[in-house]
């Protein structure tokens, strides 16, 4: 009996149960975990400013003390908003859960905080609150923000993942030019909520400054 | 009363004292009843493993083995028909229904989730909530709007409510000189009541001017000639008709309802929609509040 001889043999019969095991697992999480991450119906992929946002969130690390994850306990749906679904983060690349709440959970901050917030907010949060020990983010007002890389961004996870941009993102130099206009616009609507008159002739000589992409981006959560 | 037993409580003694001298020494408050359970807890621990070691010590010393020896053996090493312990079976039992109460009624798997889990606790605490603070008197809502303010207003308008010098709207007053002149030369219908749009250049120059002038300074004092024109849809008393359009005279709770409802984009900035974050009973409280620290 094949059972028989797996008894006497070790090796096989380990390698047997993770064999079992593993099958079961596939079966049992896959599936859910394939339904529960498609992404949701209302999510759409983040704009090329947006995106180039993103990237300064990264590249700043905002990370180290936000995160972007709302558990499913009403002292934190109290604050923040709905909880967070698996479905929202589908065209995250990459997720920027975070895991450490030095500051605030900003997974939904679109919702409760504005354009002219983040200004004030970003220039000094002292400021805005007594005690926060966040630090100032100045230089946002003066770098400009890397818009041509966000396209890249955008056409590349369009081709590699089907990320669902329109036909207009192509690989070429002439599509980017054509979308650069559109992406100017989004960043002159910001704009026209803030204050900052660096900003506005930044953008009207066709640089789009950080912190409006920045904003883009915070405006985008929600 | 063999010397092992008395060895034994003796240990016990000692425990108990050194969790009472640690649990003294670290200034807790035995009055609160999870430090009291927990204490009983800790002591409970110390005489149970002091009893179990006693006996089984005990045991150890004089005890035989009992029961048939069985003939099959694992290469000499026999086994004894002993009895199961009624202590394993009963055990054995207990855990047996537990687990068939946990996975059919108490969670069952193909209906419990946490989500689930979740949606029934908010709803249940809104019911609790809703029904405690129906008819609150308004200290108890002054106090829990002051806490929501702090929570969720704080952050744009400031601690003190004055709106971080003119980062937002100060809510220790009703409105500045040029906020009323903007909402006369563009009109306004972003609160969204009843009376609908207030079209835009109802009033001009001088006369916007003395409007201005008299709504911030309080409505105190003569009313200019031209604020006739405001008192058709803000009532007679500047208190907005009921409901229908905004007060002038301070935060009513209509005046919050709305702009939680639906935000504000002003000349100042843009105001945020808190319709999901802040129910009718909270927006009361932080009516209760605002009024509270207004001048």
């Amino acid at each position: 009996m094949f059972f028989h001889w797996l008894e006497k043999n070790p090796f096989y019969f380990a390698l047997m149960i993770s064999v079992v095991i593993s099958f079961a697992g596939l079966l049992e999480i896959v599936p859910n975990f394939a339904q529960a991450a498609r992404p949701l119906a209302t999510e759409k992929p983040k704009t090329v400013l947006e995106l180039a946002g993103k990237n300064i969130y990264v590249k700043d690390n905002c990370i180290a003390c936000h995160s972007q994850m709302i558990r499913p306990f009403k002292s934190e749906t109290d604050r923040y908003g709905k909880y967070s679904l698996s479905g929202e983060y589908a065209y995250d690349r990459p997720f920027l859960w975070g895991s450490k709440r030095t500051g605030p959970d900003l997974h939904r901050v679109g919702n409760y905080r504005t354009t002219d917030w983040h200004e004030n907010h970003m220039l000094d949060p002292q400021a805005m609150v007594p005690g926060s020990i966040m630090p100032a983010y100045k230089h946002m007002f003066t770098n400009v923000a890397d818009i041509e890389s966000a396209y890249a961004e955008a056409v590349t996870v369009k081709n590699a993942f089907f990320t669902p941009y329109g036909p207009e993102f192509k690989r070429t130099r002439v599509a980017w030019e054509a979308h650069r206009p559109k992406v100017l616009a989004d960043a002159k609507k910001i704009a026209d909520d803030m204050k900052d008159e660096g900003v506005k002739k930044a953008i009207a000589n066709g640089e789009v400054p950080e912190i409006v992409a920045m904003i883009a981006y915070l405006n985008s959560l929600k | 009363m063999n010397a092992l037993t008395i060895k034994a409580l003796g240990f016990a003694v000692i425990l108990i004292l050194a969790t009472i001298y640690v649990v003294t020494s670290m200034d807790i408050d035995l009055t609160d009843q999870v430090n009291a359970i927990t204490m009983g807890g800790a002591i409970s621990i110390a005489v149970i493993t002091a009893y179990v070691t006693t006996k089984y010590i005990g045991q150890m010393k004089t005890d035989t083995a009992t029961g048939e020896l069985m003939e099959d053996n694992w290469d000499g090493i026999g086994e004894r028909t002993n009895e199961l312990p009624s202590g394993w079976a009963y055990t054995f039992l207990a855990v047996f229904f537990w687990s068939m109460w946990y996975g059919l009624v108490g969670y069952p798997v193909d209906q419990y989730s946490q989500i689930g889990e979740y949606n029934e606790a908010v709803l249940q605490h809104k019911e609790k909530y809703e029904k405690k603070f129906e008819n609150a008197t308004p200290e108890v809502l002054t106090n829990m709007g002051k806490s929501l303010y702090f929570v969720q207003c704080a952050p744009c308008h400031g601690n003190t409510g004055d709106g971080l010098s003119g980062k937002a709207q100060d809510l220790t007053k009703r409105m500045s000189k040029a906020q009323i002149l903007d909402v006369i030369k563009n009109g306004s219908n972003q609160l969204k009541y009843p009376m609908g749009m207030m079209p835009p250049g109802m009033a001009s120059g001088q006369d916007a001017e003395d409007i201005a002038e008299y709504i911030a300074g309080g409505l105190k004092g003569e009313a200019p000639a031209a604020y006739a024109s405001c008192t058709s849809c803000h009532g007679a008393d500047s208190k907005g008709n009921n409901g229908m359009s905004p007060d002038l005279t301070g935060y009513d709770n209509i005046l919050m309802t709305q702009t939680l409802q639906h935000g504000k984009k002003g000349i100042i900035g843009e105001m945020p929609s808190f319709k999901t974050m802040i129910t009718p009973i909270q927006t009361k409280a932080l009516t209760a509040y605002i009024q509270s620290i207004a001048q």
